[in-house]
């Protein structure tokens, strides 16, 4: 049985004219990991931080481990963990220091030396924190959303800004936190960290929830049919790439085109015979299966990061 | 929480030398600059045209004083006596520190009791000696004359004594910066707060279930350790090297220190209300503290400012603390004495504190 831990009615929250979100619901289940997905200003931060009780919601309902977000904020903060966008981390301090000191401030808490086990940072545990790398103050901004063995984990995106290595590093360790059954609520303007970290992923733009289900659903309701990507210049109009056989659906953005199409062969064939025709430069051209980042594509008309 | 704070304070290498190695210097310079331990004898000319027994006793009296007992004992004065005309011109050129005039017919007046005035001219220049030498000389003709028109045993007057830790002026400077740190530690506490709120430490902590409170508490309590370090500190090395007397109660120095510390973060509270960035905050910050710092009579005494800057020496709170601290030190006054320094300095607390609720942002 899944029992709701989170629960999100008609949210709303403007800054000012702006409105950072408007009207969103949704709720999550004990021991999933939940993603919020989105390009910057979409209001997953907003959204993140309304729950942590760190903001007040100008309307709507929120309830946090079956208690009033903005009622009791203490005991929900007793039992969540949350790991915020900037470290935030006392720069004088040594790296165990900080988890002890954090550690300090909850009723119960897990020893130090586990947590730095956890998050690899045992053999830096004297090192002072303005010292560490950008990947290591990372790591331990996270661990820090563990010191009190939390109900609900909060990461606001947590691989932002790390090197490949580090943001593989991360995702074991975010994969080693679900298999400890611990709710995650993720926020991630990574397509591929969202596929594959999420149980459900709820997509955000100009602060709606624009789509909610698991990547793969999201996938297959989305997209029947592959991708087609290539670089071309000088192409012929919307309307003739469209009308190309096995076409379901294209976006154009300048050179980049990404062709979507039921009948692979038949569309390629087409698109080459045009290329020849009409001299046009084509490169770059390969197939792929569709990602999330095709349904974002698709559901807002543009790429996730730029 | 308060171990962070410890911790972390201790570790800021430039923090720590500004709150304890700086208001050491601070004394060790100023001390010897004004003559370190030794007593100053001050050279005074006197004018006498009364030349009555009364006048010849005031210049013997004068004579008489010494600081220090038995072998080691010295004067205070050393007095030489000349018509006003050269006597006003050796004080011009730096020879005599001070010439007292007293006029013709003091004599009579005293026996008669009409009120007669003696002059006494200084140059406003030498503040150090002026606020040492003109309290004193003052003292000692007021108890002179007292005596000589209680009594008619003219001859007979009674010296009164005066204690070495008020002819010096390094018994003033320490209690003035002694003020001084405690406002520099006090406004400076502000930073702290700024830079956890732009670095989103409070924030951070804000997820956590620490109270608001707790933490402002702990900061303040923090703060007040670090003000009665320095002060004991301040007041050993004093001690020490000058010889500097602490003759009030050490309750109501601490508790003056605790009370000045107070009003003083409050006003760096109130800088944390406006200012957003550790950057804008600095500047703000030396506006404040350095004018501040000149102008409460750390160094000089209030009196020798012109009479248009009265006003805003008299608003300054530092004013206040440094005069308590100055009462309670060189003359262990009583609480009374001080009712409008603490009145001053727990008003500045409060309002600037009830400004700052109404605007201090936690994000």
């Amino acid at each position: 049985m899944m029992d709701t831990i989170i629960e999100v009615i008609g949210l709303s929250k403007s800054y000012g004219d702006i409105k950072a979100v408007s009207d969103i619901s949704f709720s999550v289940s004990r021991g999933e990991v939940f993603g919020m997905l989105g390009p910057n200003g979409a209001g997953k931060t907003t959204t993140v931080e309304i729950i942590e009780g760190l903001r007040t919601p100008d309307e709507g309902k929120v309830q946090v481990l079956g208690i009033d977000a903005g009622r009791d904020t203490r005991s929900i903060k007793e039992h969540i963990g949350v790991q915020l966008q900037s470290p935030a981390l006392f720069p004088l301090m040594s790296v165990q220091e900080v988890i002890g000191f954090f550690g300090s401030l909850y009723r119960k808490s897990i020893p130090t030396t586990e947590i730095m086990k956890l998050v690899v940072l045992d053999e830096a545990k004297k090192v002072l924190v303005k010292n560490l790398s950008g990947g290591q103050q990372q790591r331990l901004s996270v661990a820090l959303a563990f010191v009190n063995d939390p109900d609900i984990v909060f990461l606001d995106e947590p691989t932002t800004g790390l090197d490949p290595q580090a943001r593989r590093t991360m995702w074991e360790m975010i994969e080693s936190f679900r298999k400890k059954g611990k709710t995650i609520f993720l926020t991630t303007h990574y397509m591929e960290e969202a596929e594959r970290l999420c149980d459900r992923v709820a997509i955000m733009d100009h602060g709606k929830i624009i789509a909610l289900d698991s990547p793969q659903q999201m996938i297959k309701q989305n997209f029947r049919e592959s991708a087609i990507q290539f670089k071309m210049k000088n192409a012929p109009g919307q309307s003739v790439l469209a009308s190309l056989k096995g076409v379901t659906h294209l976006v154009v953005e300048e050179e980049d085109i990404t062709i979507y199409s039921e009948n692979i062969p038949a569309t390629i064939g087409a698109l080459l015979d045009i290329a020849t025709h009409n001299g046009t430069d084509l490169s770059d051209l390969f197939v792929r299966q569709a990602t999330l980042e095709d349904v974002f594509l698709k559901l807002t008309g543009k790429r996730i990061r730029d | 929480m308060l171990v962070s704070h410890y911790k972390q304070f201790v570790r800021d290498r430039a923090a720590l030398f500004f709150t304890f190695l700086f208001p050491i210097i601070f004394v060790l310079m100023f001390g010897w600059a004004f003559g370190g331990s030794e007593t100053r004898t001050f050279d005074v000319g006197i004018v006498n045209q009364d030349g009555s027994p009364a006048s010849e006793a005031i210049v013997e009296n004068l004579r008489a004083i010494t600081v220090g007992e038995g072998e080691g004992a010295k004067r205070v004065f050393d007095i030489k006596e000349g018509d006003l005309e050269s006597e006003r011109n050796a004080l011009k050129d730096g020879d005599l520190d001070a010439v007292i005039v007293i006029p013709e017919g003091l004599g009579s007046s005293l026996i008669s009791e009409t009120p007669v005035s003696i002059e006494i001219y200084y140059d406003v220049s030498q503040t150090a000696t002026a606020q040492v030498l003109l309290p004193t000389l003052q003292q000692v003709l007021d108890g002179l004359e007292r005596s000589l028109t209680q009594s008619a045993k003219l001859i007979d007057v009674r010296v009164l004594p005066i204690q070495s830790h008020e002819l010096r002026a390094i018994d003033y400077l320490v209690p003035g910066i002694l003020g001084m740190q405690i406002m520099f530690t006090g406004i400076y506490g502000c930073l702290t707060i700024i830079q956890q709120r732009q670095a989103h430490v409070l924030k951070r902590l804000g997820c956590t279930p620490l109270r608001r409170s707790t933490l402002v508490i702990s900061e303040l309590v923090f703060r007040m350790a670090v003000v009665l370090v320095t002060t004991a500190l301040i007041i050993a090395v004093g001690r020490l090297v000058f010889d500097v007397q602490m003759v009030g109660s050490w309750p109501m120095l601490c508790g003056m220190a605790i009370l000045g510390t107070l009003a003083f973060v409050s006003i760096g509270y109130l800088i944390a209300a406006f200012i957003r960035t550790q950057q804008g905050a600095e500047p703000i910050i030396n506006i404040i503290t350095f004018p501040m710092m000149f102008l409460s009579g750390t160094f000089f005494p209030v009196e020798s400012f012109p009479d248009w800057l009265a006003p805003v020496v008299r608003a300054l709170p530092l004013t206040y603390l440094s005069d308590a601290l100055r009462q309670i030190m060189v003359d262990g006054a009583p609480l009374y004495s001080m009712t409008t320094d603490i009145a001053v300095l727990a008003g500045w607390m409060v309002v600037t504190l009830l400004i700052t609720i109404r605007f201090f942002r936690w994000d």
